[in-house]
Protein backbone atom coordinates (compact mmCIF):
# COMPACT_ATOMS: atom_id res chain seq x y z
CA UNK A 1 0.00 0.00 0.00
CA UNK A 2 1.34 3.30 -1.05
CA UNK A 3 1.87 5.86 1.83
CA UNK A 4 -0.80 8.39 0.21
CA UNK A 5 -3.30 5.41 0.30
CA UNK A 6 -2.43 4.59 3.93
CA UNK A 7 -3.19 8.12 4.88
CA UNK A 8 -6.76 7.72 2.78
CA UNK A 9 -7.58 4.48 5.00
CA UNK A 10 -5.99 6.01 8.49
CA UNK A 11 -8.52 9.03 7.60
CA UNK A 12 -11.50 6.94 6.88
CA UNK A 13 -11.22 4.54 9.74
CA UNK A 14 -11.08 7.92 12.24
CA UNK A 15 -13.98 9.57 11.06
CA UNK A 16 -16.02 6.46 11.03
CA UNK A 17 -16.34 5.49 6.64
CA UNK A 18 -13.83 2.44 6.68
CA UNK A 19 -15.54 -0.97 6.43
CA UNK A 20 -15.18 -3.27 9.92
CA UNK A 21 -12.73 -5.54 8.18
CA UNK A 22 -10.50 -2.57 7.07
CA UNK A 23 -10.45 -0.80 10.71
CA UNK A 24 -9.46 -4.76 12.15
CA UNK A 25 -6.57 -4.76 9.53
CA UNK A 26 -5.21 -1.24 10.48
CA UNK A 27 -5.61 -1.93 14.38
CA UNK A 28 -3.43 -5.45 13.47
CA UNK A 29 -0.79 -3.39 11.57
CA UNK A 30 -0.76 -0.53 14.35
CA UNK A 31 -0.54 -2.80 16.82
CA UNK A 32 2.69 -4.51 15.42
CA UNK A 33 4.31 -1.05 14.04
CA UNK A 34 4.63 1.86 16.30
CA UNK A 35 4.96 4.35 13.44
CA UNK A 36 2.11 3.30 11.94
CA UNK A 37 0.62 3.95 15.35
CA UNK A 38 1.89 6.95 16.13
CA UNK A 39 -0.09 8.29 12.35
CA UNK A 40 -3.30 6.61 13.64
CA UNK A 41 -3.06 8.45 17.03
CA UNK A 42 -1.85 11.87 15.20
CA UNK A 43 -4.71 11.51 12.28
CA UNK A 44 -7.45 11.00 15.82
CA UNK A 45 -6.22 13.89 17.89
CA UNK A 46 -7.11 15.68 15.18
CA UNK A 47 -11.00 15.54 14.97
CA UNK A 48 -11.00 15.02 18.39
CA UNK A 49 -12.38 18.28 19.63
CA UNK A 50 -15.32 17.18 17.92
CA UNK A 51 -16.21 14.78 21.03
CA UNK A 52 -16.30 18.07 23.34
CA UNK A 53 -18.97 19.75 21.46
CA UNK A 54 -21.55 16.42 22.41
CA UNK A 55 -23.93 17.73 25.14
CA UNK A 56 -22.99 16.34 28.60
CA UNK A 57 -26.25 14.09 29.70
CA UNK A 58 -27.09 12.83 32.99
CA UNK A 59 -25.36 9.21 33.35
CA UNK A 60 -28.12 6.86 35.14
CA UNK A 61 -27.85 5.74 38.27
CA UNK A 62 -27.41 2.21 37.77
CA UNK A 63 -25.16 2.37 34.80
CA UNK A 64 -21.84 1.76 37.46
CA UNK A 65 -23.84 -1.11 38.55
CA UNK A 66 -24.41 -3.05 35.93
CA UNK A 67 -20.79 -2.11 34.53
CA UNK A 68 -19.37 -3.81 37.43
CA UNK A 69 -22.00 -6.68 37.39
CA UNK A 70 -20.55 -7.31 33.71
CA UNK A 71 -16.90 -7.23 34.67
CA UNK A 72 -17.68 -9.33 37.88
CA UNK A 73 -19.44 -12.43 35.13
CA UNK A 74 -16.49 -12.42 33.38
CA UNK A 75 -13.65 -14.88 33.50
CA UNK A 76 -11.00 -12.14 35.15
CA UNK A 77 -13.23 -12.21 38.48
CA UNK A 78 -11.89 -15.48 38.97
CA UNK A 79 -8.12 -15.01 38.60
CA UNK A 80 -6.78 -14.32 41.51
CA UNK A 81 -5.01 -11.11 41.00
CA UNK A 82 -5.29 -9.32 37.00
CA UNK A 83 -1.55 -8.12 36.31
CA UNK A 84 -1.09 -5.22 34.40
CA UNK A 85 1.79 -7.35 31.97
CA UNK A 86 -1.12 -9.43 30.68
CA UNK A 87 -1.79 -6.85 28.49
CA UNK A 88 -1.25 -8.76 25.04
CA UNK A 89 0.88 -6.12 23.73
CA UNK A 90 2.98 -4.38 26.44
CA UNK A 91 4.67 -1.93 24.77
CA UNK A 92 7.12 -1.21 27.34
CA UNK A 93 8.47 -4.45 26.73
CA UNK A 94 8.89 -3.47 23.38
CA UNK A 95 10.76 -0.06 24.03
CA UNK A 96 12.77 -2.08 26.34
CA UNK A 97 13.43 -4.40 23.81
CA UNK A 98 14.08 -1.72 21.12
CA UNK A 99 16.82 0.29 23.38
CA UNK A 100 18.55 -2.97 24.21
CA UNK A 101 18.91 -3.98 20.51
CA UNK A 102 20.29 -0.75 19.96
CA UNK A 103 22.75 -1.00 22.66
CA UNK A 104 24.15 -4.34 20.81
CA UNK A 105 23.17 -3.02 17.27
CA UNK A 106 26.73 -3.09 16.05
CA UNK A 107 27.19 -6.58 17.33
CA UNK A 108 23.82 -7.55 16.04
CA UNK A 109 24.66 -6.14 12.30
CA UNK A 110 28.13 -7.73 12.25
CA UNK A 111 26.38 -11.28 13.59
CA UNK A 112 23.79 -10.55 10.59
CA UNK A 113 26.17 -9.83 7.53
CA UNK A 114 27.89 -13.16 8.92
CA UNK A 115 24.81 -15.14 9.22
CA UNK A 116 23.93 -13.55 5.43
CA UNK A 117 27.22 -14.62 3.93
CA UNK A 118 27.16 -18.15 5.37
CA UNK A 119 23.21 -19.13 5.28
CA UNK A 120 22.90 -17.08 2.29
CA UNK A 121 19.94 -13.90 1.54
CA UNK A 122 16.64 -15.79 1.80
CA UNK A 123 16.92 -16.81 5.58
CA UNK A 124 16.75 -12.64 6.57
CA UNK A 125 14.33 -11.97 4.04
CA UNK A 126 10.65 -12.24 6.34
CA UNK A 127 8.42 -14.56 5.18
CA UNK A 128 5.33 -13.54 3.91
CA UNK A 129 2.03 -14.95 4.95
CA UNK A 130 0.26 -16.93 2.84
CA UNK A 131 -2.95 -16.21 4.54
CA UNK A 132 -4.23 -13.91 7.23
CA UNK A 133 -7.22 -13.70 8.99
CA UNK A 134 -8.82 -11.05 11.88
CA UNK A 135 -10.74 -13.06 14.66
CA UNK A 136 -13.93 -11.57 16.19
CA UNK A 137 -15.83 -12.11 18.87
CA UNK A 138 -19.50 -12.34 19.51
CA UNK A 139 -19.40 -8.84 19.53
CA UNK A 140 -17.36 -8.44 16.25
CA UNK A 141 -14.81 -6.99 18.51
CA UNK A 142 -11.66 -7.59 16.91
CA UNK A 143 -9.59 -10.14 19.04
CA UNK A 144 -6.39 -11.39 17.25
CA UNK A 145 -5.02 -11.66 13.93
CA UNK A 146 -3.78 -14.75 12.60
CA UNK A 147 -0.77 -15.04 10.07
CA UNK A 148 -0.75 -18.44 8.29
CA UNK A 149 2.68 -19.00 6.76
CA UNK A 150 3.29 -21.15 3.74
CA UNK A 151 5.17 -23.88 5.51
CA UNK A 152 2.56 -23.70 8.13
CA UNK A 153 3.97 -21.50 10.96
CA UNK A 154 0.95 -19.75 12.39
CA UNK A 155 1.33 -16.05 13.82
CA UNK A 156 -1.29 -14.81 16.45
CA UNK A 157 -1.05 -11.63 17.42
CA UNK A 158 -3.62 -10.89 20.26
CA UNK A 159 -5.58 -7.93 20.40
CA UNK A 160 -7.20 -7.51 23.50
CA UNK A 161 -6.33 -9.04 26.54
CA UNK A 162 -8.14 -12.52 27.09
CA UNK A 163 -8.51 -13.30 30.60
CA UNK A 164 -8.91 -16.50 30.62
CA UNK A 165 -9.46 -18.34 34.29
CA UNK A 166 -6.41 -19.85 35.35
CA UNK A 167 -7.06 -23.49 35.11
CA UNK A 168 -7.96 -22.65 31.40
CA UNK A 169 -5.72 -21.96 28.13
CA UNK A 170 -6.38 -20.34 24.97
CA UNK A 171 -6.19 -23.08 22.20
CA UNK A 172 -5.47 -22.20 18.49
CA UNK A 173 -7.58 -23.91 15.66
CA UNK A 174 -8.38 -24.24 12.07
CA UNK A 175 -9.90 -26.34 9.77
CA UNK A 176 -7.58 -27.00 6.55
CA UNK A 177 -10.95 -28.37 4.74
CA UNK A 178 -13.91 -26.40 5.09
CA UNK A 179 -15.81 -30.07 5.53
CA UNK A 180 -13.25 -31.25 7.57
CA UNK A 181 -12.56 -31.24 11.79
CA UNK A 182 -11.13 -28.54 13.23
CA UNK A 183 -7.41 -29.55 13.88
CA UNK A 184 -5.52 -27.36 16.98
CA UNK A 185 -2.28 -25.30 15.90
CA UNK A 186 -1.47 -24.90 19.73
CA UNK A 187 -1.68 -23.10 22.39
CA UNK A 188 -0.92 -19.91 23.75
CA UNK A 189 -0.75 -21.13 27.01
CA UNK A 190 1.07 -17.76 28.54
CA UNK A 191 -2.00 -15.52 27.42
CA UNK A 192 0.18 -13.78 24.72
CA UNK A 193 0.87 -13.11 21.27
CA UNK A 194 3.63 -15.87 19.80
CA UNK A 195 4.34 -18.48 16.45
CA UNK A 196 2.94 -21.77 16.23
CA UNK A 197 4.99 -24.58 14.34
CA UNK A 198 2.75 -27.43 13.16
CA UNK A 199 4.02 -30.14 10.62
CA UNK A 200 1.70 -32.17 7.88
CA UNK A 201 -1.01 -29.86 7.14
CA UNK A 202 -1.26 -28.37 3.75
CA UNK A 203 -0.49 -24.64 3.08
CA UNK A 204 -2.97 -22.61 4.28
CA UNK A 205 -5.90 -21.56 1.91
CA UNK A 206 -8.03 -18.44 1.65
CA UNK A 207 -11.20 -18.89 3.42
CA UNK A 208 -9.81 -21.12 6.08
CA UNK A 209 -11.83 -21.16 9.34
CA UNK A 210 -9.60 -19.93 12.27
CA UNK A 211 -10.69 -20.34 15.89
CA UNK A 212 -9.51 -19.77 19.61
CA UNK A 213 -11.51 -21.73 22.46
CA UNK A 214 -10.84 -21.68 25.96
CA UNK A 215 -9.78 -24.99 26.93
CA UNK A 216 -8.62 -27.25 30.21
CA UNK A 217 -5.27 -26.83 30.99
CA UNK A 218 -2.83 -29.09 29.00
CA UNK A 219 -5.43 -28.52 25.54
CA UNK A 220 -9.04 -29.43 24.89
CA UNK A 221 -9.03 -33.53 26.13
CA UNK A 222 -10.94 -34.52 23.06
CA UNK A 223 -8.63 -32.84 20.18
CA UNK A 224 -11.33 -31.02 18.93
CA UNK A 225 -12.79 -27.56 20.31
CA UNK A 226 -14.81 -27.75 23.61
CA UNK A 227 -14.80 -24.25 25.40
CA UNK A 228 -16.38 -21.10 24.78
CA UNK A 229 -15.02 -19.37 21.71
CA UNK A 230 -13.11 -16.21 22.08
CA UNK A 231 -12.85 -15.35 18.39
CA UNK A 232 -13.54 -16.70 14.80
CA UNK A 233 -12.68 -15.54 11.50
CA UNK A 234 -12.19 -16.88 7.92
CA UNK A 235 -8.63 -15.83 6.39
CA UNK A 236 -7.92 -13.92 3.02
CA UNK A 237 -5.06 -13.64 1.06
CA UNK A 238 -3.39 -10.47 1.64
CA UNK A 239 -2.60 -8.17 -1.17
CA UNK A 240 1.34 -8.02 -1.07
CA UNK B 1 -8.72 18.00 36.60
CA UNK B 2 -8.83 14.25 35.87
CA UNK B 3 -5.88 12.29 35.26
CA UNK B 4 -7.13 10.43 32.82
CA UNK B 5 -3.96 8.83 31.55
CA UNK B 6 -3.30 7.68 35.38
CA UNK B 7 -7.09 6.35 35.70
CA UNK B 8 -6.15 3.69 32.58
CA UNK B 9 -2.96 3.01 34.01
CA UNK B 10 -4.94 1.92 37.50
CA UNK B 11 -7.58 -0.21 35.92
CA UNK B 12 -4.66 -1.98 33.55
CA UNK B 13 -3.34 -2.96 37.46
CA UNK B 14 -6.78 -3.83 38.40
CA UNK B 15 -8.38 -0.74 40.23
CA UNK B 16 -11.90 -1.26 39.76
CA UNK B 17 -12.34 2.38 42.03
CA UNK B 18 -10.30 4.07 38.33
CA UNK B 19 -12.95 2.65 35.82
CA UNK B 20 -15.49 4.59 38.45
CA UNK B 21 -14.17 7.53 38.66
CA UNK B 22 -13.44 7.46 34.77
CA UNK B 23 -17.09 6.81 34.30
CA UNK B 24 -17.90 9.78 36.87
CA UNK B 25 -15.68 12.28 35.16
CA UNK B 26 -16.45 11.09 31.17
CA UNK B 27 -19.08 9.07 31.32
CA UNK B 28 -22.37 12.36 30.77
CA UNK B 29 -19.99 13.69 28.03
CA UNK B 30 -19.32 9.96 26.57
CA UNK B 31 -23.35 9.10 26.80
CA UNK B 32 -23.61 12.57 24.79
CA UNK B 33 -21.08 11.43 22.03
CA UNK B 34 -23.29 7.59 21.68
CA UNK B 35 -26.91 9.00 21.63
CA UNK B 36 -25.89 11.53 18.69
CA UNK B 37 -24.93 8.58 16.71
CA UNK B 38 -27.26 5.72 18.24
CA UNK B 39 -30.28 7.96 18.55
CA UNK B 40 -31.87 6.20 21.42
CA UNK B 41 -30.92 6.63 24.74
CA UNK B 42 -31.07 2.93 26.25
CA UNK B 43 -29.14 1.92 22.97
CA UNK B 44 -26.37 4.91 23.88
CA UNK B 45 -26.08 3.72 27.53
CA UNK B 46 -25.55 -0.19 26.36
CA UNK B 47 -22.90 1.21 23.96
CA UNK B 48 -21.10 3.05 26.87
CA UNK B 49 -21.83 0.44 29.10
CA UNK B 50 -19.67 -1.78 26.75
CA UNK B 51 -17.22 0.78 25.81
CA UNK B 52 -16.19 1.34 29.71
CA UNK B 53 -15.80 -2.83 30.18
CA UNK B 54 -13.49 -2.59 26.77
CA UNK B 55 -11.53 0.01 28.73
CA UNK B 56 -11.05 -2.10 31.17
CA UNK B 57 -10.08 -5.12 29.52
CA UNK B 58 -7.61 -3.20 27.22
CA UNK B 59 -6.04 -1.11 29.78
CA UNK B 60 -2.77 -3.01 29.23
CA UNK B 61 -2.28 -1.70 26.29
CA UNK B 62 -2.76 1.86 26.93
CA UNK B 63 0.68 3.06 26.47
CA UNK B 64 0.62 7.20 27.77
CA UNK B 65 3.26 8.40 25.34
CA UNK B 66 1.30 7.86 22.65
CA UNK B 67 -2.03 10.12 21.86
CA UNK B 68 -4.22 11.58 24.76
CA UNK B 69 -6.29 9.17 27.52
CA UNK B 70 -8.87 10.75 26.52
CA UNK B 71 -8.45 10.14 22.70
CA UNK B 72 -8.19 6.75 23.44
CA UNK B 73 -11.44 6.48 25.28
CA UNK B 74 -13.19 8.01 22.69
CA UNK B 75 -12.11 6.06 19.91
CA UNK B 76 -13.04 2.95 21.81
CA UNK B 77 -16.74 4.61 22.49
CA UNK B 78 -16.77 5.90 18.66
CA UNK B 79 -15.86 2.52 17.30
CA UNK B 80 -18.42 0.55 19.27
CA UNK B 81 -21.09 2.91 18.58
CA UNK B 82 -20.36 2.29 14.91
CA UNK B 83 -20.19 -1.53 14.83
CA UNK B 84 -23.74 -0.95 16.50
CA UNK B 85 -25.23 1.14 13.82
CA UNK B 86 -23.67 -1.16 11.36
CA UNK B 87 -25.16 -4.27 13.03
CA UNK B 88 -28.64 -2.52 13.13
CA UNK B 89 -28.00 -1.22 9.69
CA UNK B 90 -27.88 -5.52 9.17
CA UNK B 91 -30.58 -6.43 11.14
CA UNK B 92 -33.19 -4.28 9.58
CA UNK B 93 -33.25 -5.03 6.08
CA UNK B 94 -35.66 -1.99 5.30
CA UNK B 95 -34.17 1.57 5.43
CA UNK B 96 -36.34 3.70 8.16
CA UNK B 97 -39.19 4.83 6.41
CA UNK B 98 -38.54 8.49 7.81
CA UNK B 99 -35.18 9.43 8.03
CA UNK B 100 -35.01 12.75 10.76
CA UNK B 101 -33.49 14.89 8.85
CA UNK B 102 -34.44 18.28 10.87
CA UNK B 103 -32.82 16.14 14.34
CA UNK B 104 -29.64 15.72 12.17
CA UNK B 105 -29.23 19.01 10.75
CA UNK B 106 -29.58 20.72 14.46
CA UNK B 107 -27.40 17.92 15.60
CA UNK B 108 -24.80 19.01 13.18
CA UNK B 109 -25.52 22.90 13.57
CA UNK B 110 -25.35 22.18 16.93
CA UNK B 111 -21.98 20.42 16.67
CA UNK B 112 -20.46 22.96 14.90
CA UNK B 113 -21.68 26.34 17.02
CA UNK B 114 -19.73 24.54 19.46
CA UNK B 115 -16.70 23.56 17.47
CA UNK B 116 -13.71 25.53 19.67
CA UNK B 117 -13.01 28.60 17.29
CA UNK B 118 -9.91 28.68 17.54
CA UNK B 119 -9.10 25.51 16.37
CA UNK B 120 -7.43 24.36 13.43
CA UNK B 121 -9.77 21.48 12.99
CA UNK B 122 -12.36 24.51 12.41
CA UNK B 123 -10.05 26.22 10.75
CA UNK B 124 -9.35 24.03 8.50
CA UNK B 125 -13.29 22.33 7.93
CA UNK B 126 -14.43 26.19 6.78
CA UNK B 127 -11.85 26.14 4.04
CA UNK B 128 -13.63 23.48 2.51
CA UNK B 129 -17.67 23.32 0.36
CA UNK B 130 -19.96 23.44 2.58
CA UNK B 131 -21.52 19.69 1.07
CA UNK B 132 -18.02 17.99 2.02
CA UNK B 133 -17.54 19.63 5.14
CA UNK B 134 -21.57 18.55 5.81
CA UNK B 135 -19.82 15.01 4.56
CA UNK B 136 -17.05 14.89 6.94
CA UNK B 137 -19.53 16.15 9.69
CA UNK B 138 -21.88 13.34 9.48
CA UNK B 139 -20.04 10.78 9.24
CA UNK B 140 -17.74 11.97 12.20
CA UNK B 141 -20.34 13.03 15.06
CA UNK B 142 -23.53 10.84 13.16
CA UNK B 143 -21.67 7.78 12.23
CA UNK B 144 -22.77 8.39 9.04
CA UNK B 145 -21.73 5.55 6.06
CA UNK B 146 -20.98 6.66 2.41
CA UNK B 147 -24.16 5.07 1.24
CA UNK B 148 -26.28 7.21 3.97
CA UNK B 149 -23.94 10.63 2.91
CA UNK B 150 -25.26 9.59 -0.64
CA UNK B 151 -28.80 8.93 0.10
CA UNK B 152 -28.69 12.90 1.81
CA UNK B 153 -27.19 14.42 -0.69
CA UNK B 154 -29.28 12.75 -3.40
CA UNK B 155 -25.95 12.10 -4.94
CA UNK B 156 -24.03 9.43 -6.36
CA UNK B 157 -22.16 7.06 -4.30
CA UNK B 158 -18.90 7.13 -6.20
CA UNK B 159 -19.15 10.70 -6.19
CA UNK B 160 -19.80 11.29 -2.41
CA UNK B 161 -16.45 8.73 -2.13
CA UNK B 162 -14.47 10.57 -4.12
CA UNK B 163 -15.82 14.10 -2.58
CA UNK B 164 -14.99 13.34 0.76
CA UNK B 165 -11.83 11.68 0.15
CA UNK B 166 -10.75 14.74 -1.14
CA UNK B 167 -11.94 16.98 1.45
CA UNK B 168 -10.15 14.75 3.82
CA UNK B 169 -6.98 15.17 1.85
CA UNK B 170 -7.60 18.89 1.70
CA UNK B 171 -7.89 19.03 5.41
CA UNK B 172 -4.89 16.59 6.43
CA UNK B 173 -3.03 18.82 4.22
CA UNK B 174 -4.01 22.05 6.28
CA UNK B 175 -4.02 20.34 9.45
CA UNK B 176 -0.34 19.13 8.96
Amino acid sequence: MTDRAMDVLIDEVVVGLAEDADVARLEALAAEDPVLAARLDVARAKFAALDATADELAVPQDLWARIDAELNSEPTATAPQPTPSAGVIDLSAVRAQVSRWRASALTGIAAALVMAILLGWNVLTPQDPAVVAILLDARGEAVAMVEGMPDNTTRVTLLERQDVPPDQVMQVWTKPRADGPPVSLGLLETGRSRTLTIQGLPTPNPQQLYEITAEPAGGSPTNLPTGPILGKGLAKAPVI
Amino acid sequence: MTDHAQLIEACAAGDRAALKRLLDAEGGRMLGVATRMLRRSDLAEDAVQDAMVLVWRRAGQYDPQRGSALGWIYTILRNRCLTMLRNEARETPTAPDVIDETREGSVLDHAWDRLDHASDLRRCLEGLDAGTRRAILSSYVLGHSHGEIAGRMKAPLGSVKSWVRRGLSKLRECLS
